[in-house]
């Protein structure tokens, strides 16, 4: 005899919950989907009583879980599952009642594929008792093996055994403290301890973790939570403990620490061997722990590579967090025909004072630049990103001053700035 | 003097962000005594281009940037007409042979039609290859400045190159738009062109907008340091001397036979042809025909009508239907050739309406055929009699309207699809929208975020983009025909549909240039008459002459008077329906009013009510005034027609007949206020010269001020009205033959096929559902009785439809097996198609059913294999119910959508008698304002935008159709029932005046049949 459990829309924590119960009538259970598990009750009868008596103790236990739902008990787990789904409360279906049981259930809840369905509504076969009555050898012609399949599902006739399935090892844990740790080296110590649990558990399944979730409950009652992406797959513990480390660090909780939760999400280990032309480069581990060091003395958003964007708004970049490997700047500039001078910007570029005539620059006074312009050409013009807030229009001069120097000035929003020099 | 050489127009499609029209306005704005319009591979804007440049008083320039095969592009000027010819030739070789859309000119073919064209260049292409090409007086340095520093590099190069070549120096401005804040428009096109997000697009956009068209003082300021570069274009400007003003186009001759002149020729056919038509050839018949042929040919227009006359006579010798419409059938010339099928002269018609010596433009002919193969039949002949570069259909341009506009610009300003959904619904084309509603109600009604600072942008490029080009599509049916090649006149192109070439310029364009044209229209009625004759034919062994029905058949007016018109041409609306029993015809020319009065002109001119009471015999029949009464006669004193219009200036403020046909124009599509007000002023003074004058001068300028923009020409509602007559007249006496055509022509004319069977059966016809055994691919007359053919099961193919026929023919079938196992090429889908809808009932010996059909198919679906292969058919019976009612009716809408069987509304009669519902049948017979119930499938929903608000529904049931008015307020709150449900419940008020009865809804409700069987017909 089989039981099978049913919740209604469980959610996914509720999964895990519903198995360990499961696991505590019998070691036999099968997940069939989310908040359905099957148990094999043979056996338990000595122990617990008739069926009737087992499904109640089950929707005991359930109950004293939160998990409220469906329960039967049938010959067969299919028929179980059926049951479980679709009629409500505890349903007992004895050997030989399957089809009467079943009967009014309608064909949708079979799982038969798009194209057998459209037949079966074309035929005008609505429930499973429908379903049953056609002829055994009528279904077999028609609709092959799977028909007779379905067919025999329909009349509880399935005979298949129960596939019990390993239970899922889980990466993470939590971890009540005997008194708040406001301090960062302690709570490192005991951070240490559930990254080595985590790490050979991940060992012992061949896998490593790509992202590390730290929550910490704190003693006022808020919790203050950080992920760690890593950009490698990696198990190994110390180097996890370093990138907490510099990570804490960085964004320390602010509160002394009562209980902490930490979670890995496993991913397939990397393959370490590089290509045989592969430029050497630093471990991963070692590039992003040196990285999270920069990070933490720079800010967040300050270290990373620079991408030059596709825009024509002069020396406009943003920062990217670098991925491993060896990174190439790509940045297609259009080819231009003569000679092109070498141009130095000054970052950030320098407020000036210009006076103008007949709409170009005559002087320019700007903190290590002045002078009066002998040559100047321009405006050349440029606007951009007017979609968006980023919207910007400019004016540029190249000019000559009178000590010689060749500088680029330009206005934006009437304000003057001289943006670099010519070599 | 700075003169702008090379400026885009939207005509670039999507490289262009200005109308032409609005590059002109610029340019007269700036005082440019010139300006060219190059755009990329078409010459499609310069017609309206030229066509401002005239009224503004300038000088248009024609030229294009031609794509060249390696690479880059050549900016062409046509210097004189040979110039402007090989472009054109230059443009169609490049495009004729490439697929629609693309193509490039390969050197050889810009050498061989370069002559009288000027090349600019900006050092795109190698200098020594131009001057071979053109020579070096033709070729141009072009230099332009946009305040770039890169773009000063390239113009010293460019400046070099001059020098060495000693060639001269002009300067441009590389113009795409008119005015620099259309460059967020041209950025947005970039994007669209090339399907990426404005986001994303990087240096794909421009870098900054000056690309605007410059005044003479902003270009002689940027190039201070080159003048000679600004007065070179100036004498650029003046070299130029071909303008559209001088295209050389003319219409071909027709070759008339040995001895004959084409004016001899074509007396000869209209002699011949009246004797025939006009029987006896009265007097008055012939002076018309007299003083028309020698306007013919005083305006030289022989050869035209001779060349639309040999179309006909192709038409007829071929058993093709061919009706002339509109302005034609004012001519009696016309009537005579066969080109038209309304006497003009019975019907007193104004001949000026067609031909004006004073026009100076060609005539128009529209000829309807029937849609379909037979169409393009009479185009083939058209391509082939004058060759492939002598005959092109007119392009359409397909414009940014609502719709399109939203996606396009929405997409590339990063909205998601949810987010462009809402955003169409805004500009949603169905129904009516409250006028004061602004745009931020209407954008909050629809959920958009109104703070989004993207909508705002949106907002502002959607109404910038609004009819601009957006492609050249084709029109449906006006081919051009030129003597010598069309190709030398206009570039022509590749449609999509094979075998079809296309010009550059739209119809609008043509007869601006005075290029004739002739209109093959498709008409679905046409088609669906020729086939209710051959049917005729076939079952009844009747012929029937279209050309000369009976024009008095009672029974036909007793079903137009009783508006028992489903299926019949033009006067089948929901709107006709409740205007015929107030009208009541009982003669043709009725049917002519009838056609013309549901239009908007007399809706919104307010002649509609004063008719229809006067036609009731509750007001007098009188004129605006005496001599009007004459005019106005036939319409009982209410002028209905543009004719009439005409005439009545033509009268009451002696206009000539030219001078009525320029009021006309001058009220036409695009409306002048400033015309309008010179024509008034004449009419006035016309009026007060004939004594005309206080309140009737008054009302007479309102009339024909305020209806002329809408009128609807009396002779084409004449050719309609003939149409309409012979579809009541064939329905009335070949119910069968006229249902079974009309059902194979669709989609055509109001109403679902359904209905259409629906009504032929509650006319007393039976109609045979699809069956294997007997049905042909199309609808056919069986015994009087109508069968639906196979074409109507969806899914089936027609091949395979044809060879079920052959095979069945060649052996009946035995069996289910037996058809499936000779029918190898019928899917299982088609199969299972066939056995649900009851097709395969028939098969065999035993009459089966359904369910039976589609048990035995399924297993006839499953090959035995080589060892049973030769065993009997299963005979037991099948284990499957049979199907009730109410799941053959939903077999048959799902598979044919319609059904022969019971309406879907009488399966649930007993529960609508419950809720106290009356029959559409007996609505008729109720008391004025009673308060009703009424139910059914809605057939349509209608909100015209003339309606103010209100919206019109059509509910059928198994005895009829009833209409019902729904106020706007009822319609707001109720929208998504309104809008959504199949099924309606109507409660409310019952107006049944004058034999007319709809009800107006106090309540609704849906009614929950099951699946929406019959589709609505929705519209504004």
């Amino acid at each position: 005899m089989y039981a099978c459990i049913h919740i209604p829309k469980a959610e996914p924590s509720a999964q895990e919950v519903l198995v360990a119960m499961a696991s505590m009538f019998s070691p036999q259970v099968e997940e069939a989907g989310q908040g359905t598990v099957i148990v094999s009750i043979d056996g338990l009868q000595r122990l617990m009583g008739p069926p009737n008596q087992i499904a109640s103790e089950m929707a005991r236990r359930g109950a004293e879980r939160g998990l409220m739902g469906n329960i039967a008990i049938a010959a067969n787990p299919d028929t179980a599952v059926l049951a479980a789904r679709h009629l409500r409360g505890v349903t007992l279906i004895r050997e030989g009642e399957e089809r009467e049981r079943l009967g009014q259930l309608r064909i949708s809840v079979l799982p038969v594929e798009r194209e057998t369905a459209e037949v079966l509504e074309r035929w005008g076969i609505r429930t499973l008792g429908d379903f049953c009555a056609l002829p055994e050898a009528g279904v077999v012609e028609r609709l092959g093996a799977q028909g007779l399949a379905l067919w025999r599902l329909a009349r509880g006739q399935s005979t298949r055994p129960l596939r019990a399935g390993a239970v899922e090892t889980s990466y993470a844990e939590r971890m009540e403290l005997d008194h708040p740790v406001a301090l960062l080296e302690p709570l490192l110590f005991l951070i240490s301890r559930l990254l080595n649990e985590l790490c050979e558990r991940l060992k012992s399944q061949s896998r490593a973790t790509g992202e590390i979730r730290l929550t910490l409950e704190l003693e006022g009652g808020s919790e203050h939570t950080r992920i760690l992406q890593l950009p490698f797959a990696t198990r190994d513990a110390r180097a996890l403990l370093k990138l907490m480390q510099l990570d804490l660090e960085a964004h320390p909780a602010g509160d002394a620490v009562r209980a902490m939760r930490m979670e890995l999400a496993p991913v397939e280990p990397r393959i370490v061997q590089n290509g045989l032309y592969a430029p050497p480069a630093p471990e991963p581990e070692k590039l992003e722990l040196t990285l999270g060091k920069i990070r933490g003395l720079v800010g967040e958003g300050n270290a990373g590579s620079p991408e030059v964007l596709d825009t024509y708004k002069p020396d406009a970049w943003r920062m990217r967090a670098t991925p491993p490997g060896v990174q190439t700047l790509v940045h297609e500039e259009k080819a231009e025909s003569g000679v092109r001078m070498g141009f130095r910007y000054f970052r950030p570029a320098l407020a000036a004072r210009a006076d103008v005539r007949q709409g170009a620059p005559v002087r320019v006074a700007a903190a290590g630049v002045a002078g009066q312009v002998v040559e100047c050409s321009g405006p050349w013009r440029g606007s951009g990103e007017w979609w968006s807030p980023e919207q910007w229009e400019r004016e540029e001069w190249d000019v000559e001053l009178d000590n010689g120097g060749l500088y680029r000035l330009y206005s934006a929003g009437g304000r003057w700035f001289v943006e670099g020099s010519y070599d | 003097m700075f003169v702008e050489l090379h400026s885009r127009s939207a005509f670039s499609f999507l490289n262009g962000a200005s109308a032409p029209e609005d590059l002109v306005e610029a340019a007269a704005r700036l005082g440019m005594e010139s300006l060219a319009l190059v755009d990329i591979d078409n010459v499609s804007g310069a017609p309206r281009f030229f066509m401002e440049a005239k009224k503004q008083g300038l000088r248009a320039h024609v030229g294009a940037e031609v794509t060249a095969a390696q690479g880059g592009r050549y900016v062409l000027l046509a210097e004189n007409r040979t110039g402007y010819q090989n472009l054109c030739r230059l443009i169609t070789s490049m495009k004729l042979r490439a697929e629609k859309g693309k193509g490039a000119a390969a050197e050889e073919e810009f050498r061989q039609y370069s002559e009288g064209l000027i090349c600019l260049t900006r050092g795109g292409q190698p200098i020594e290859k131009l001057i071979s090409i053109y020579g070096a007086r033709n070729v141009y340095c072009e230099l332009q400045r946009h305040f770039d520093r890169q773009e000063e590099a390239r113009n010293a190069q460019v400046r070099e190159m001059a020098a060495r070549h000693n060639l001269a120096v002009i300067a441009s401005n590389g113009v795409l738009y008119a005015d620099a804040g259309k460059r967020e428009l041209y950025d947005v096109m970039t994007c669209i062109r090339n399907k990426t997000r404005i986001s994303e697009a990087g240096r794909l956009l421009t870098k900054n907008s000056e690309r605007y068209l410059k005044s003479d003082a902003e270009m002689r300021r940027l190039f201070s340091d080159i003048p000679e570069a600004i007065v070179g274009t100036l004498n650029l400007a003046r070299r130029l001397d071909f303008t559209l003003a001088n295209l050389g186009y003319r219409f071909p001759p027709y070759p008339a036979p040995q001895g004959e002149t084409q004016n001899s020729f074509l007396w000869q056919r209209v002699e011949e042809g009246a004797r025939r038509r006009f029987q006896p050839l009265h007097e008055k018949a012939r002076k018309q025909l007299e003083r028309e042929l020698k306007l013919i040919e005083k305006l030289d227009l022989a050869g035209y009508f001779l060349i639309v006359w040999d179309i006909v006579r192709f038409c007829r010798e071929n058993g093709i239907l061919a009706q002339g419409r509109g302005s034609a059938a004012n001519s009696a010339v016309c009537y005579a050739l066969g080109i038209t099928a309304v006497d003009p002269i019975a019907l007193d018609l104004l001949f000026e309406r067609f031909l004006s010596e004073e026009r100076g433009e060609w005539p128009d002919i529209d000829i309807d055929l029937p849609s379909g193969d037979q169409r393009e039949k009479v185009i083939q002949y058209v391509y082939q009699r004058y060759g492939k570069l002598g005959a092109a259909m007119t392009a359409n341009v397909i414009t940014y309207r609502g719709r399109s506009g939203v996606r396009d610009i929405g997409k590339v300003l990063g909205y998601g699809e949810e987010e462009l959904d809402r955003l169409s619904s805004v500009v949603s084309r169905w129904g009516w929208r409250d006028p004061e509603e602004t745009a931020e109600e209407q954008f909050r009604r629809a959920q958009c975020d109104w703070n989004d600072p993207r909508l705002l942008k949106f907002i502002e490029l959607f109404q910038q983009i609004q009819h601009l080009p957006r492609h050249l599509g084709q029109h449906s049916g006006g081919m051009v025909i030129c003597q010598g090649s069309l190709d030398s006149v206009v570039p022509l192109e590749p449609a999509t549909m094979p075998g079809r070439v296309v010009i550059q310029w739209d119809k609008e364009d043509c007869a601006d240039l005075g290029l004739i044209k002739v209109d093959l229209l498709g008409l679905g009625m046409l088609a669906a008459l020729e086939e209710t004759v051959e049917l005729v034919r076939e079952a009844y062994g009747e012929e029937v002459d279209l050309a000369h029905l009976p024009q008095d058949e009672p029974e036909v007016y007793a079903a137009l008077q009783q508006a028992d018109t489903v299926g019949l041409f033009q006067v089948e609306s929901r709107a006709q329906m409740a205007s015929l029993p107030l009208t009541k015809p009982e003669k043709f020319y009725d049917v002519v009013v009838q056609v013309a009065i549901i239009r908007p002109g007399p809706i919104v001119g307010k002649m509609y009510h004063p008719y229809v009471r006067r036609r009731q015999g509750l007001e007098a029949p009188v004129s605006l005034h005496p001599s009007l009464d004459g005019v106005l006669k036939r319409t009982l004193g209410v002028p209905l027609f543009q004719e009439q219009l005409l005439r009545m200036a033509m009268i009451a403020a002696n206009f000539t007949g030219g001078e009525a046909e320029e009021l006309r124009r001058a009220m036409g599509f695009q409306r002048s206020t400033k015309r309008m007000r010179a024509i008034e002023e004449r009419l006035r003074s016309g009026m007060n010269a004939n004594g005309i004058t206080g309140e009737t001068q008054e009302q007479i300028i309102h009339s024909i001020t305020s209806f002329a923009l809408y009128g609807f020409p009396e002779s084409h509602a004449a050719s309609f009205a003939l149409l309409a007559y012979a579809s009541a007249y064939l329905r009335t006496r070949y119910l069968a033959a006229f249902t079974a055509a009309l059902l194979n022509n669709q989609p055509m004319g109001f109403y679902h096929p359904s209905t259409i069977v629906k009504d032929a059966q509650r006319h007393g016809l039976r109609v045979l559902p699809v069956d294997v055994t007997r049905s042909k691919w199309r609808a056919t007359v069986e015994d009087k009785c109508l069968r639906l053919g196979l074409n109507y099961v969806r899914g089936l193919r027609e091949p395979v439809g044809q060879r079920i026929v052959e095979e069945r023919e060649r052996e009946p079938f035995r069996s289910i097996a037996d058809f499936k196992q000779r029918l190898v090429e019928v899917h299982k889908d088609e199969l299972r198609q066939l056995a649900e809808i009851g097709a395969l009932n028939f098969l065999g010996e035993e009459k089966s059913h359904r369910r039976e059909a589609l048990w035995r198919s399924e297993l006839a679906l499953k090959p035995a294999g080589p060892l049973f292969a030769t065993l009997e058919p299963e005979t037991e019976a099948s284990p499957l119910a049979r199907m009730n009612a109410f799941e053959r009716v939903s077999a048959d809408f799902r598979g044919t959508g319609v059904t022969v069987g019971v309406h879907p509304v009488a399966l649930h009669r007993k529960h609508l008698d419950a809720l106290g519902v009356i029959r559409a049948s007996e609505l008729k017979g109720m008391r004025h304002n009673s308060r009703v119930r009424i139910a059914g499938c809605v057939i349509c929903r209608q909100r015209p935008e003339t309606a103010k608000g209100f919206a019109f529904y059509s509910l059928e049931d198994e005895t009829g159709i009833s209409n019902a008015i729904v106020e706007p307020k009822m319609f707001e709150a109720n929208k998504l029932l309104m809008v959504r449900e199949p099924y309606l419940l109507f409660e409310g008020i019952l107006q049944n005046q004058g034999g007319a009865a709809s009800v107006k809804v106090m309540r609704a409700e849906p009614l929950r049949f099951g699946p929406e069987l019959i589709e609505s017909h929705d519209f504004c």
